[in-house]
């Protein structure tokens, strides 16, 4: 509830700042050979932007307390049925790679941590360093050269799903649960073969942070007081890493997992377009470039909800990781 | 421990080996399907609809007939359309009177439209009807073959129609075989109509009515279209069907992919992939590589004629010699085009009546110094140089290279890169001095061409110049009946041209099409898109 007049901010600071930008849609889109002023007018008149800015300001307003986020000139649909058919595809490209780079990065930052200055934690700290320097979309047509290109192992990367497989009625969005739910394994092999390449390249950009933040908290943890007298107490290796040091070193670790999150859901934009990926980030930056109002403002107002969202959940894995933290 | 992690980090990578274990084949027929990659997107089914794009032209052409369609001839050796021979579409034959004033269509009698019913006279004059009065992009393209009011069309019995022009217009029934023109199911258009849409915009955008070659299957605007042929369509050439049972066309944005999907044989055809992978694909041998220059279309340097400095004529001719053509040809387009300079005009007279042509300018520093000390400006000046993103593949080497070339005769060029719609704004609004931008005109006639870009305080007039002997002889050379007397005008507007400079033509680009070896039958087409149904496999 708090985060209301937030919101409420966001909106109106990007409905000021896509009025700002020099740039008129209605120019953009009456691009036909032959499109005089006459269609430009038709345009704005469709838009809306005949009408003064409060005027605009508060239609908006008002249309989005209805729930209706204005229509997109690009693809010729309203705002809200576009997101809605591209965020599950964002989703579920970001959860999985956050999950294969939580996956990785901790393992990793604990193994470092363990030994801090030795080959392996320098072998983590080049990884980690290369996974940061390399742009995502270097990497991701890279690894479409070998396995697409070069070895054929990997489908073309062209969005979700073959164009030759049928989809499965929509339930949740997200494809790899609705094949499941369909009961179509074969289909489901096929839109989880389409997430591997694009969630590694996410993954690989985002491992370097999550190892980084584990190890140092790893560390601290560490050489505090409780882990030398688990040691001294003779407990196992397992029990004094994992139990004890890992649970206590987790919070910053979820801290940055959740910016890391929302981040990633903005940001993936390159992802999304090198693989096709038909998510809402490559659909905002499309938008952006035609000055197409509508689905600007619809994108911004989604990420910060959604930020709010998950800063909501680190909240509630906080008192789950920490019972001492109450929300 | 160490042992340990070399063994997670084995299993980590088999798993991922594994995973990539191909499927098996799928059962559907390949051959019968064209896969159609592009880095547009389609986003409506009714290319009348402000705003749609190329790829909506296309995807239109094979859902939607019209009455009549552009033949096709060979240009050196490439298909290309040919504006003079008009065959019939959804007519199977037409006249003209004598007088050129009246045009008759005898409409196909097994005409059907995709849910069966008959085409009539009444669907055709619906549809033009709502072409010339809808808020739609048909008004203004008919406009340019004085077709304008629902007057002009005339029901003479269910299968005969008549179009009644007020002047001979030549460009009335070429007109008529453009993208916009469709004949729509009017019946079943009618009953999505409302009071406040009479002509069922908002429900043509997202189906189709049409009696076209191919059916929608399935339409997610900004990812793809798939199309299943009409089996009862034979408005193709040898009176049959078109020949792919399935059509793909598909979103991809990175020309990158485009280009491997291409050359791995998952994809049959692209026409926009960088002029440095078409380059490669070439020299490796393995696909079709079909190079049309886009001989309706041309890339200009346009300068402001209204803003100082380039209301000098003599400042526009010094930059016009101080270009480095060849450089810049080379650099831009990798030589894939048509160039339109280092021509050489004897007397100074015009050697063609055809628009564009090639223009006696050439690199000559010494010649565009003289120019310059005409102007009182002998030191030179400052401008900018502007271009749009979405041409920073040909124009960021070519912007290069111009400020290069111009900082040799002292005019001092700063670059700037304009989002598209803030460039196409700014050009709207006459602002920009100095720029690159391009043109098409889908009916490439030489008075089509100086009456929309070199005429009136409109967006397309680059130069916005106003000249006001090129206005006359623009207007009077486009209901000229006498064919020499035209070309006589032609070649006046061609010398203007050189004489005032406004704008420079630099080349006309060509269109790649990209496509595997077994595709067969591509053309290139005035809309600059691909007709889904001049394709065929061998």
């Amino acid at each position: 509830m708090s985060s209301l007049p937030a919101l409420f901010g966001v909106l109106v600071f990007t409905f000021l700042l896509m009025r700002v930008l020099p740039g008129d849609p209605a120019v953009f889109f009456a691009s036909g050979p032959n499109a005089g002023k006459e269609e430009i007018e038709v345009i704005r008149k469709q838009m809306g932007l005949d009408k003064p800015i409060p005027e605009q300001l508060l239609r908006y307003l008002y249309d989005v307390g209805r729930g209706n986020l204005g229509k997109s000139l690009m693809t010729g649909q309203s705002v809200t049925t576009d997101l809605r058919e591209r965020l599950p595809a964002s989703l579920e490209l970001t959860l999985t790679a956050l999950f294969i780079a939580m996956l990785s990065a901790i393992p990793l930052g604990v193994i470092a941590a363990l030994r801090p200055g030795s080959i392996v934690d320098h072998g983590v700290r080049l990884l980690c360093a290369l996974g940061v320097c390399v742009p995502t979309f270097v990497s991701g047509l890279l690894l479409i050269y070998v396995f697409y290109y070069l070895l054929g192992l990997a489908p073309d990367p062209t969005g979700r799903i073959d164009v030759f497989t049928s989809l499965p009625p929509s339930r949740t969005g997200f494809l790899t649960i609705d094949f499941l739910l369909a009961g179509d394994l074969d289909g489901w092999w096929v839109a989880v073969r389409q997430l591997i390449l694009p969630a590694l390249t996410m993954a690989l950009f985002v491992i370097a942070p999550l190892a980084r933040i584990t190890r140092a908290s790893m560390l601290v943890s560490l050489g505090s007081d409780f882990v030398r007298t688990a040691r001294s107490v003779g407990l196992s290796w397992w029990r004094v890493v994992v139990t004890y040091a890992l649970r206590n070193a987790i919070l910053p670790v979820i801290t940055i997992a959740g910016i890391v999150f929302s981040t990633m859901l903005g940001a993936n934009v390159l992802v999304e377009k090198v693989y096709s990926w038909p998510g809402v980030a490559s659909y905002a930056l499309d938008a952006l470039l035609s000055s197409d109002y509508a689905p600007v403002q619809g994108f911004v107002l989604l990420m910060a909800s959604i930020f709010v969202v998950v800063n909501l959940m680190v909240d509630v894995l906080y008192g789950i990781a920490d019972p001492r933290v109450s929300i | 421990m160490r042992s340990r992690i070399a063994g997670l980090t084995f299993l980590g990578f088999g798993v991922l080996a594994l995973s990539f274990r191909a499927l098996p084949a799928s059962a559907q027929s390949r051959a019968e399907t064209l896969r159609y990659v592009t880095g547009a997107s389609v986003n409506t089914l009714d290319p009348n609809v402000p705003g749609s794009t190329r790829e909506a032209f296309a995807v239109s052409l094979s859902t939607y007939d019209r009455l009549v369609s552009f033949g096709r001839k060979q240009l050196n050796g490439k298909w290309v359309f040919d504006l003079d021979k008009i065959t019939g579409e959804l007519a199977e034959s037409y006249n003209v009177s004598p007088d050129g004033l009246k045009l008759t269509f005898h409409l196909r009698k097994d005409a059907r439209f995709q849910d069966g019913s008959p085409v009539t006279a009444e669907d055709v004059k619906w549809s033009l009807d709502r072409a010339v009065t809808a808020p739609v992009l048909g008004k203004a393209q008919l406009l340019t073959g004085s077709m304008t009011s629902a007057n002009q069309f005339r029901v003479i019995d269910p299968l005969t129609f008549e179009v009644t022009l007020p002047e001979p217009d030549k460009l009335a029934l070429p007109n008529l075989a453009t993208v916009y023109p469709i004949i729509i199911n009017s019946k079943l258009a009618k009953t999505h109509a409302t009071a406040d849409d009479p002509w069922a915009i908002g429900w043509l955008k997202e189906h189709t009515a049409g009696s076209g070659a191919y059916v929608i299957e399935s339409f997610k605007p900004g990812e793809q279209v798939i199309m299943k042929r009409n089996e009862a369509w034979n408005r193709g050439a040898p009176e049959k069907a078109a020949f792919f049972k399935r059509v793909i066309v598909q979103t991809v944005p990175e020309p990158a992919t485009r280009a491997n999907l291409v050359e791995r044989g998952d994809a049959d055809l692209a026409i926009d992939l960088q002029a440095s992978d078409v380059q490669s694909l070439e020299s490796k041998g393995t696909l079709k590589v079909i190079s049309t220059p886009q001989y309706n279309a041309v890339t200009f340097i346009s300068m402001n004629n209204t803003i100082p400095p380039f209301d000098n004529v003599n400042v526009r001719r010094a930059i016009a010699f101080a270009l480095p053509y060849d450089d810049m040809f080379k650099a831009a387009l990798f030589g894939r085009g048509t160039p339109l300079f280092n021509a050489d005009w004897k007397d100074g007279k015009p050697t063609t009546s055809a628009f564009p042509f090639p223009q006696p300018v050439r690199l000559d520093l010494d010649k565009a110094r003289e120019y310059l000390k005409a102007t009182g400006m002998p030191d030179g000046f400052s401008t900018t140089f502007s271009f749009n993103v979405g041409q920073a593949s040909t124009a960021e080497p070519m912007a290069a290279l111009v400020k290069e070339s111009l900082a040799k005769i002292g005019i001092k060029v700063e670059i700037q890169k304009l989002p598209d719609a803030q460039m196409s704004t700014q050009i709207n609004e006459k602002k920009l001095p100095f720029f690159t931008e391009g043109i098409v005109a889908w009916l490439p006639s030489t008075d089509y061409f100086y009456r929309n870009f070199y005429t009136g305080n409109q967006r397309w007039n680059y130069a916005s110049i106003d000249n006001p002997e090129l206005n006359a002889l623009a207007q009077q050379a486009r209901f000229e009946p006498n064919k020499a007397k035209y070309d006589e005008e032609s070649l006046k507007l061609n010398a203007i041209h050189v004489a005032t400079m406004p704008q420079i033509m630099l080349w006309q680009p060509s269109q790649d099409a990209v496509m595997a070896k077994s595709i067969e039958g591509y053309t290139y087409q005035f809309h600059r898109q691909v007709d889904y149904r001049d394709l065929s496999r061998k």
